[in-house]
């Protein structure tokens, strides 16, 4: 089904300022938390800038990926800096993204240090640091796609659309073409090159002098060639390719996202993007537990040393390095049993893609339970935030309590997990058997079970939210 | 070039919109038990006798957006004493206590602790 047959949808993302219409309200709220963060109490829960960033933003990615897509890159607030950066490339060099940087091996080491600071500074108890996360943010896409061309921080820079561009494998649509034909015929190439309606009919908006003065659409920001489109990596969901496409030949198709991870052959680092999601997103929620701490206090004591950020960085090498590891392990088992003598990077390629539901189920789980459980806090903060800036919006009530009963989130987290297991499952077996050897799907089977029984056994540990990493101790007598 | 210069200071000076901090309330505030645990508490809280004092309030909060506050009035025991009983402490982890005062003339006083349950 093609969703921009549907009478009110397609109608809206033809329309040229609907992105627009969907960065506005984010940004807005961005500004407004910026704020917050900036001159508003400095308590999370009861600040904008933590709870709209930490809560919500996180809360409705997951859902809207899982019903949707990744609608939070189409409304992205951080694209309105184009204009400004179109403008202020005149007085800056124009560079072009360097070749060996064009993968996602800058985005993983990116993505280690945004995760490693957000244990390290706990992000997610300060307001001020998250409003300067969300400043850093805009900063970055401002001067990145003002040296660089544009749609470069999106594809090679920006941890948090890299981060949704791997959960969105999961997505029920993506972009397609409705005729390959009229793909093949067509010379200008326009979803990806743009377009510019000139007397003489559509010309590639990409070739253009600046001398027409014909209505202008671009194309692809990331460069994806629209009847090319395997996979949701890297799609952005602007709709560029749509509104460029003078023969209305691009579609927003359902389909099983199943299809996806069986069928796309990613490269490398794209593997290796996901795997690390999945081991990030598992130590994540692991350092929410009480025996994260515990652990941590044996290894200052083992190692000798009160150095935090040491410990955390160890922490970070061990599991992500063991996680590799251990994959890179399986995914040997699983190749020998097939027959195969391959390395192993063309195993992780083969076998890899079975991470992806995973690691979706492991994020979905943990920002389900976050959103869940506070989701109604969006008001008495916005409230608060208003206030602040003199509105009158009435008396905060901070009692507003949770979505879902506390005794039905873990429920809900374990069926998350089984469902991203089955996924798991279903690519695992349809990989052996398209290699003739059903059993070699036995080892990689097995070992994302076990992922998942200790992804719950996480989830189902009482929490414990702590900005140090050491026990900062407990003053005698009580608190002064 | 006005609007970018603009953005420019404006942006340079946002640090020093660290927020301000909240007036204080001089207070001995004393959880027990002690080291504090998982489990309804008391809180006392002894504020100078000076003060004539018509309410107290607690409100424990954690550090993470979305956890639900702890709310209650302290109850006055004697001059310069407000207690709570079986406040509920119910998760480990950074806690955030606010104890907001007011007087007969509706002064409003606060006072922050924070503590660390293990």
């Amino acid at each position: 089904m093609d969703l921009l047959r549907q009478p009110v949808v397609g109608r809206f993302v033809r329309w040229r300022y609907s992105r627009f219409v969907l960065q506005l309200p984010l940004l807005l709220l961005a500004l407004l938390a910026i704020y917050d963060g900036f001159a508003g109490r400095q308590l999370a829960p009861k600040n904008l800038a933590t709870v709209s960033v930490w809560l919500h933003y996180r809360g409705f990615l997951v859902l809207i990926i899982a019903v949707l897509g990744n609608l939070f890159c189409s409304a992205c607030p951080l694209m309105l800096t184009r204009g400004l950066s179109e403008r202020l490339r005149r007085f800056v060099p124009q560079l072009s993204w360097p070749m060996a940087l064009r993968n996602k091996y800058f985005v993983l080491v990116f993505t280690l240090i945004y995760l490693f600071a957000y244990e390290y500074f706990d992000l997610w108890a300060s307001p001020w640091l998250t409003a300067w996360l969300m400043v850093g943010y805009f900063g970055a896409a401002l001067v990145t796609d003002m040296i660089f061309p544009a749609g470069t921080f999106c594809k090679y820079v920006c941890p948090l659309g890299n981060f949704n561009f791997t959960l969105s494998t999961v997505s029920p649509t993506k972009i397609g073409v409705r005729d390959q034909q009229t793909c093949l015929a067509c010379e200008g190439h326009f979803c990806v090159n743009g377009r510019v309606d000139t007397a003489h009919g559509p010309e590639p908006l990409s070739f253009d002098t600046g001398a027409t003065a014909g209505a202008r659409y671009p194309g692809c920001e990331t460069r994806l060639y629209a009847p090319e489109i395997e996979s949701n990596f890297d799609c952005t969901l602007c709709f560029n390719c749509v509104r460029a496409c003078p023969y209305d030949n691009v579609t927003w198709e359902m389909r099983n996202p199943a299809r996806e991870w069986t069928e796309v052959r990613y490269r490398l680092d794209y593997v290796l993007l996901g795997l690390l999601l999945f081991f990030a997103g598992f130590m994540n929620a692991f350092a929410m537990i009480p025996a994260y701490y515990d652990l941590a206090e044996r290894a200052a004591v083992w190692l000798r040393t009160q150095n935090e950020a040491f410990l955390l960085v160890m922490a970070f090498v061990v599991w992500v390095g063991a996680g590799l590891g251990v994959t890179m392990l399986v995914v040997r088992v699983s190749d020998r049993l097939a027959g195969l003598q391959d390395t192993v990077w063309v195993g992780l390629r083969r076998w890899g893609p079975a991470f992806l539901p995973l690691t979706f189920a492991m994020w979905a789980g943990h920002y389900a339970y976050h959103f869940l459980t506070g989701w109604a806090t969006i008001v008495p903060v916005t409230q608060q935030a208003l206030a602040n800036l003199g509105l009158a919006v009435g008396e905060p009530n901070w009692q507003l309590a949770a979505l879902v009963p506390e005794n039905l989130l873990y429920p809900l987290q374990v069926i998350i997990l089984y469902l991203g297991l089955t996924g798991s499952a279903y690519t695992v077996f349809a990989k052996a058997r398209e290699l003739g050897r059903t059993s070699s799907a036995l080892p990689m089977f097995f070992y994302l079970a076990v992922l998942v029984v200790l992804t719950l056994w996480v989830l189902a540990q009482p929490m414990e939210m702590r900005g140090t990493l050491l026990d900062p101790g407990s003053q005698p007598g009580g608190l002064k | 070039m006005r609007g970018p210069t603009l953005f420019a200071l404006l942006l340079l000076l946002l640090p020093a919109c660290k927020p301000v901090k909240a007036e204080p309330l001089e207070a001995e505030v004393v959880i027990t038990p002690w080291p504090p645990q998982v489990r309804p508490s008391q809180i006392l809280i002894r504020v100078p006798r000076s003060l004539d004092l018509v309410s107290v309030k607690v409100v424990g909060d954690m550090t993470h957006a979305g956890m639900i506050p702890v709310e209650a009035d302290a109850v006055k025991t004697e001059d310069g004493v407000w207690r709570v009983e079986g406040f509920d402490l119910n998760m480990r982890g950074d806690w955030i206590l606010t104890i907001t005062a007011k007087d007969g003339e509706g002064t409003k006083y606060v006072k922050e602790v924070r503590f660390t349950i293990r």
